[in-house]
């Protein structure tokens, strides 16, 4: 099946959503991102990414109204596609056959 | 209350972030900025979010799409404007003459602007370098509505009485002769109340201020130096506190280093208390005696300097009921401290912001002009563009885009050109003139030259851009334009030419009335000869030079000063002319009534040495001069000017007539009658455009001054006799100088040097506005020619001669400038009223100026109409009809 690449960032973001579920929106993921893959991108880059994401069909996004601590502003609450879902899997796969004959030199050391 | 977001990034956002994205993007920014509790730490992350989000989409709708022309495709404002912004760059670029005059235009314009707003701001808008400056207060008497200093008692009760101010304290400018150096020198400075430096909330850098205990009689004489006296006289000695000043009239104790920049009215070095020459003898307790007393206060919170002013009226009433003797007829005047300061010059500089705001108008009707002209070449270009995509609103939004950019670079030239100017202008200066050292281009310049340009910008750029973009798009396409007058920018560029001609009417007849001023000034008879005369002063202060002494030293150094090589002859007086004096004594005549107090008559009694008149060179106009008769024990005579002669003895002969300095009561040992031996002309006492007041001098022989100013008269240039007039003096006292000394004509030069800047700037303006408004009419004309080349080669061609065709071009073009010249004639004498405070002698509704202006001006547009209408004729009719 042909996809477009992910690149590692964009992997991560995805990542990032999958985890956040329906609390998936812009500032959330820039904090998943850090907390947990230490990534620290700037605020232009992620939204960028999240854009790009769109672009090649992987994300999506529903709009929601948003509380006086956003002044009202709506959100945008992204969520991974089944192409998305499919992108990831096929990647980690892709990894994991050129890792395959390393763990030796790759592996922890014991 | 809730910490919000800042609004500037918010700003950032909402102009950069396109669509529904903005919304969204703000929102979680907005809603990060308060869950990180709205702290300036969550403030800084907001800004760099902001920043970084607002870069990345940089007003694109995606990141990397190409930019849109019209607005309903989802550009942001930001990004159709930096749209604007590249294209009017591509369209100047092709045009780099017509950018560069632009440029220098607006650079001329916005740069003179500035550069007279930072003097306006520098004198008259800045507060005064003091605490809450605003509260301070400068206080002094009236006598019979003449201002007049205290007398010390009268300012003891005032302090007692006012209930206005926080603090009061009084001052008298003074100075001091430094000795026990090697050059002594005159030192200025000022005797103090205590709490003069507390009521300015001034504290010393090092040591202490003074004291109630140091401002009396017989208390040890402590001084506070300024900073600068600390430094160069006594070498930012670390040790200065307590160390020794030996001035001739006292020993001195530094208790104290005012901070640098210190400056109080005018730069002074040495501060002392006043409280150290109040002594029983010494005439300050006389309620009748005002010495050069001003008084200084800080008002109590909520009083205005009204009703202080009303306050201090009543005291002084109060005072003349209780003491009618001395007080009788005397008021009071309460004013800012920092109008006192300012009065001076105020008006002169308001009347050069006034001429500043024409040269910068006319910059920008020059420049209008020019952009119309442009605007009519462009037809082509800009019907394309604006049939191309968003109408005539996106076509004006481009042109005002394309002014702004253009006024903003002229801004920030003419910045440029302010500073310089700046500098120029202060080094230009008379040193006299206040708050000189305050003039700098700072924050409000700039803001006022970038708000200058903008301005201009929006002035010069809405006309045409309203103008070119009413065309009929349709015929300009069609090129039906053949017969020149589809539209007619022409009539608007005559009428904006019109415009520019009477602001250049204007700024040359303020140059033209200053220039008679100054020709009205230079021709003021003084009264006596200036050239070759070399002046300076003398001061013999102090308890060891007596009367006696005096007047020994006084013939003495007349002997050895005239014996120099160089020198006609040399003499004595109190006060010299021009620079003036304020000693003035009332003074009672004996063969007259003795009029109520409030109205006896007033003279500048000035002592003088016997050879003074043929020094001067003043013409004796009857009787004689003070010759050997007049010794220590003769009668006492006195020689009056014709002033005083005509209003005291009109159509009488003075001579033999006796009057007395001093009050009716005052006895005769103190003040005797002295007969009147001769009259003289009249002599410019103080300043060369003031009036003469009445002059009586009396022998100095009889009356010794402390304080003289010596005159030589000499065979050679005046000024290469100072060294040797200097040595003269120093062989006699080598604790004595020679000080301040000046060529006659040097010090006259520098009384009139107020009234010559303005002249100088003025002409400098009314030649920019000339030129830029010939090079304007110039450029008219041109274009018309060029214009109507068809229409001329028809009419030639039709049989019409070249001389015929020379003169329709340059009728139109006088008429458009008298036009001009007439409305500028009726602005001229509108604004008449303000230039009045600068001129000398001159109305300011001169018709002399006034008519060599408008001849000026209509010569200098007939020269700029001929020279293009020349080429009129001189286009073959042949090529012209076949132009297109």
């Amino acid at each position: 099946m042909t996809q477009p690449p992910v690149g590692e960032l964009e992997q991560l973001v995805l990542l990032s959503i999958l985890r956040l579920g329906s609390e998936a929106y812009g500032s959330r993921v820039a904090r998943e991102l850090e907390r947990e893959a230490g990534r620290h991108l700037s605020r232009g880059a992620l939204y960028t990414t999240l854009d790009r994401l769109e672009t090649k069909g992987f994300v999506r996004w529903k709009t929601q109204a948003g509380g006086a601590e956003r002044k009202g502003l709506p959100l945008r609450v992204y969520s991974v596609t089944a192409r998305g879902i499919a992108a990831v899997r096929t990647a980690h796969r892709l990894l994991n056959r050129m890792w395959s004959g390393l763990e030796d030199v790759l592996g922890e050391q014991r | 209350m809730r910490r919000e977001p800042p609004w500037l990034a918010d700003w950032l956002l909402r102009v950069s972030l396109p669509g529904e994205r903005r919304d969204v993007i703000r929102g979680d920014l907005i809603e990060e900025f308060f869950e990180g509790g709205a702290t300036p730490a969550a403030r800084r992350r907001f800004w760099r979010h902001a920043l970084s989000v607002a870069m990345r989409y940089r007003g694109r709708s995606r990141p990397g799409a190409a930019p849109t022309l019209d607005r309903s495709g989802g550009a942001t404002m930001l990004e159709s404007i930096a749209y604007d912004a590249r294209y009017a760059v591509r369209s100047l670029r092709k045009r780099p003459g017509f950018v560069a005059v632009v440029l220098a235009t607006l650079a001329l314009g916005i740069g003179a602007s500035t550069a007279i707003f930072s003097i306006f701001h520098g004198i008259v808008v800045k507060p005064l370098p003091f605490d809450d400056a605003d509260r301070l207060v400068f206080a002094r008497e009236l006598d019979g509505g003449e201002g007049s200093s205290f007398a010390w008692p009268n300012y003891l009760d005032f302090k007692a009485r006012a209930q206005s101010y926080e603090r009061l304290a009084a001052s008298q400018a003074n100075s001091f002769t430094l000795t026990g150096v090697s050059q002594p020198r005159r030192v200025d400075g000022r005797l103090v109340t205590w709490d003069f430096f507390d009521v300015l909330r001034v504290r010393p850098q090092r040591g202490r201020s003074f004291t109630d205990a140091d401002d009396r009689a017989g208390a040890t004489p402590v001084a506070l130096i300024s900073d600068r006296f600390w430094r160069h006289e006594l070498n930012a000695d670390p040790g200065v506190l307590g160390r020794s000043v030996r001035m001739t009239e006292l020993t001195f104790t530094v208790v104290g280093v005012l901070p640098p920049g210190f400056r109080y009215m005018r730069t002074e070095d040495f501060f002392v208390p006043i409280g150290l020459t109040i002594t029983k003898d010494s005439g300050w307790l006389d309620r009748g005696n005002h010495f050069g007393l001003y008084a200084v206060g800080r008002l109590n919170a909520g009083v205005t300097v009204e009703q202080a002013h009303a306050e201090a009226q009543r005291i002084a009433a109060d005072l003349a009921r209780e003491y009618p003797n001395t007080n009788s007829g005397n008021g009071a005047r309460v004013v800012l401290l920092k109008d006192r300061l300012i009065n001076a010059v105020r008006e002169t500089v308001v009347a050069l912001m006034g001429a500043v705001g024409f040269l910068l108008l006319l910059a920008c009707v020059n420049v209008s002009n020019l952009l119309i002209a442009r605007g009519a070449a462009r037809q082509h270009e800009l019907a394309i563009r604006a049939a191309l995509g968003g109408g005539r609103w996106r076509l004006v939004r481009q042109l005002l885009v394309e002014s702004l950019m253009l006024s903003l670079a002229g801004g920030v030239l003419g910045l440029a050109l302010a500073f310089w100017l700046v500098r120029g202008l202060v080094a230009l200066a008379p040193p006299d003139i206040p708050r000189l050292d305050e003039i700098s281009m700072n924050t409000a310049s700039v803001f006022f030259g970038i708000g200058a340009a903008l301005a201009s910008g929006i002035v010069f750029g809405a006309f045409p851009a309203f103008q070119v973009s009413s065309q009929r798009q349709g015929h300009v396409l069609a090129g039906t334009t053949r017969t020149g007058r589809a539209f007619a920018p022409n009539r608007t560029r005559r009428v904006l030419m019109a415009a520019e001609v009477a602001i250049a009417l204007v700024l040359l007849t303020g140059c033209g009335l200053m220039a008679r001023t100054m020709m009205r000034l230079n021709a003021v008879d003084p009264g006596f000869r200036a050239d070759s005369l070399l002046t300076g002063r003398l001061s013999l202060t102090g308890p060891a030079w007596t009367a006696e002494r005096r007047r020994t030293f006084y013939g003495e150094l007349l002997r050895r000063v005239s014996a120099l090589p160089g020198v006609e002859r040399a003499a004595l007086t109190l006060s010299l002319p021009i620079e003036g004096s304020q000693w003035g004594s009332v003074f009672v005549v004996r063969d007259k009534p003795v009029p109520p107090r409030a109205e006896l008559p007033s003279a500048a009694f000035v002592p003088v040495s016997t050879g003074y008149f043929d020094t001067m060179g003043i013409r004796l106009l009857r009787g004689r001069t003070f010759g050997p008769q007049e010794t220590a024990t003769s009668q006492r005579v006195t020689v009056v000017n014709e002033s005083l002669a005509h209003r005291l003895w009109p159509g009488e002969d003075p001579i033999g007539k006796q009057l007395k300095q001093g009050w009716p009561e005052t006895p005769e040992d103190q003040s005797p009658w002295r007969e009147v031996i001769g009259v003289v002309a009249d002599v410019k006492l103080e300043g060369v455009d003031q009036e003469t007041p009445m002059q009586a001098f009396v022998p100095i022989h009889h009356d010794p001054a402390r304080s003289v100013a010596l005159v030589v008269r000499t065979t050679t240039d005046p000024a290469s006799l100072i060294s040797s007039v200097q040595a003269a003096v120093l062989s006699l006292d080598k604790d004595l100088p020679f000080s301040r000394p000046r060529t006659m004509t040097a010090l006259m030069g520098e009384a009139i040097s107020r009234q010559r800047l303005s002249a100088t700037v003025l002409a400098m303006f009314a030649l920019v506005a000339v030129l830029v408004a010939g090079v304007g009419l110039y450029g008219v004309i041109a274009h018309d020619v060029a214009e109507r080349t068809r229409e001329t080669g028809l009419r030639m061609a039709l049989g019409a001669e070249r001389g015929a065709v020379l003169r329709l071009f340059v009728r139109q073009g006088l008429v458009t400038a008298a036009i001009g010249a007439a409305a500028g004639l009726a602005a001229a004498v509108a604004l008449s009223r303000w230039m009045q405070a600068l001129l000398f002698d001159v109305t300011a509704t001169d018709p002399l100026t006034y008519a060599a202006v408008v001849a000026l001006l209509l010569g200098v547009s007939g020269v700029a109409c001929y020279v293009p209408a020349r080429r009129a004729t001189r286009i073959d009719p042949l090529l012209a009809l076949r132009t297109d």
